[in-house]
């Protein structure tokens, strides 16, 4: 069986690298010197057929919204079903192995749907949410919100539950709401702001 | 009848709250945030419901549970829906109830509530015979793809309000005026 050359641990170390990695990138002088060198991309984006589609048809846009907000929902019941059910809260006479596995699956459709839908509305929109603040926070939760799905709580929800301790089981749970309906409220916001 | 409706929106808009409401910047932001975000609750809970039942998600869970233990927190988030929503219209009275998109939702949310009392009468008197089955008999399965259409609409004409495309204040086609029942433009909130 093939084992990484950093041990049983790979995950882990893959964790902490992304967070120090992030940190380093948000409190140092390398954030402002990306920032402005991403500006072109964001020029770009509205010179696409996405950004000429999302500028000209506000209609367009706001169907899109809408299939993005839809993408919202299912991506919020599944991250609810699931999480609930490690809290102890939903289904407790299901398994908490099937629920988490079914919700898992559902999830992914939804990121696809909302995260393809938010590019087209990004590139209708590129350099106005260039500028704004809460944009970016949204895309840090996001990352933070993917990350954290893949990294810590998938993988760590296919241990044999029985062994991990409770506590860490309902952090984790926690966590994983708070992170995706802090990504639904800072992609609100954008609305609100500019 | 559209007299009607405007003289109480204009009453609802004279209202002090009302103006406290729409004059207030980060009041309007958050109820209208909190409206959006229950979508996460309680049409995320109807969505997993429904495509329970077209066999979509939870294919090895009996439907009969999923129905079941979803159903309260599904309530609890409608319910918040529902007070925001009514918060919502209240703040901007006038140009809402003059709104082609505010009347078709307000259609649509009765058709949501008569098909739900259909579908709950159906499921509850068959569900017995198929309830580990990974889809849901036709009958209960049209009630389900109608009830993902019919609240895909509603989100649909919700986003479409905060547009200006069809508001009485601009020109608009005799059948658009007389299904937003146009009366005095947008002079009021």
């Amino acid at each position: 069986m093939p084992t990484s050359i950093l041990g049983p641990y790979t995950r882990s170390i893959v964790t902490v690298g992304v967070i120090l990695a992030a940190l380093v990138f948000c409190f140092t002088y390398i954030r402002s010197d990306v920032y402005v060198s991403i500006f072109p991309f964001f020029e770009w984006m509205e010179t696409t057929w996405f950004g000429v589609i999302g500028k000209t048809w506000g209609a367009a846009f706001a169907s899109v919204q809408t299939i993005h907000l839809l993408g919202l929902a299912l991506l919020g019941g599944s991250v609810l079903v699931g999480d609930g059910r490690v809290l102890g809260l939903l289904m407790t006479d299901i398994s908490v192995r099937t629920i988490v596995d079914r919700c898992h699956s559902l999830l992914v459709w939804s990121l696809v749907l909302t995260i393809s839908t938010g590019i087209f509305m990004a590139c209708g929109v590129a350099l106005k949410i260039y500028y704004l603040p809460v944009f970016w926070y949204k895309m840090l939760a996001l990352g933070a919100g993917v990350l954290f799905h893949f990294l810590v709580r998938r993988p760590l929800l296919q241990h044999d539950l029985e062994r991990i301790n409770p506590v860490v089981l309902k952090m984790t749970a926690i966590s994983s709401i708070l992170v995706w309906f802090l990504v639904a409220a800072t992609g609100r916001w954008i609305g609100f702001s500019g | 009848m559209n007299e009607f409706i405007y003289n109480i929106a204009v009453w609802l808009d004279d209202t002090a709250y009302s103006a406290l409401i729409h004059e207030s910047y980060y009041m309007y932001n958050w109820i209208e945030s909190t409206h959006v975000l229950t979508l996460m609750v309680s049409l995320g809970m109807l969505f997993l419901i429904d495509l329970r039942m077209l066999g979509y998600a939870f294919p090895d869970v009996p439907a009969s549970k999923i129905a079941d233990k979803l159903n309260i927190p599904m309530l609890i988030g409608f319910t918040v829906m529902f007070i925001t929503g009514i918060l919502l219209f209240y703040a901007v009275p006038v140009r809402s109830s003059q709104s082609v998109w505010f009347r078709i939702k307000m259609l649509l949310l009765v058709a949501c509530a008569v098909n739900a009392y259909l579908f709950h009468k159906k499921m509850s008197g068959s569900v017995a015979s198929w309830d580990n089955d990974v889809k849901a008999p036709s009958r209960i399965r049209v009630g389900a793809w109608l009830s993902l259409g019919f609240w895909s609409i509603v989100v649909i004409c919700g986003r479409f309000i905060a547009y200006d495309w069809l508001d009485c204040a601009r020109n608009q086609p005799a059948l658009i005026e007389f299904i937003a029942g146009c009366i005095d433009g947008q002079t009021r909130f």
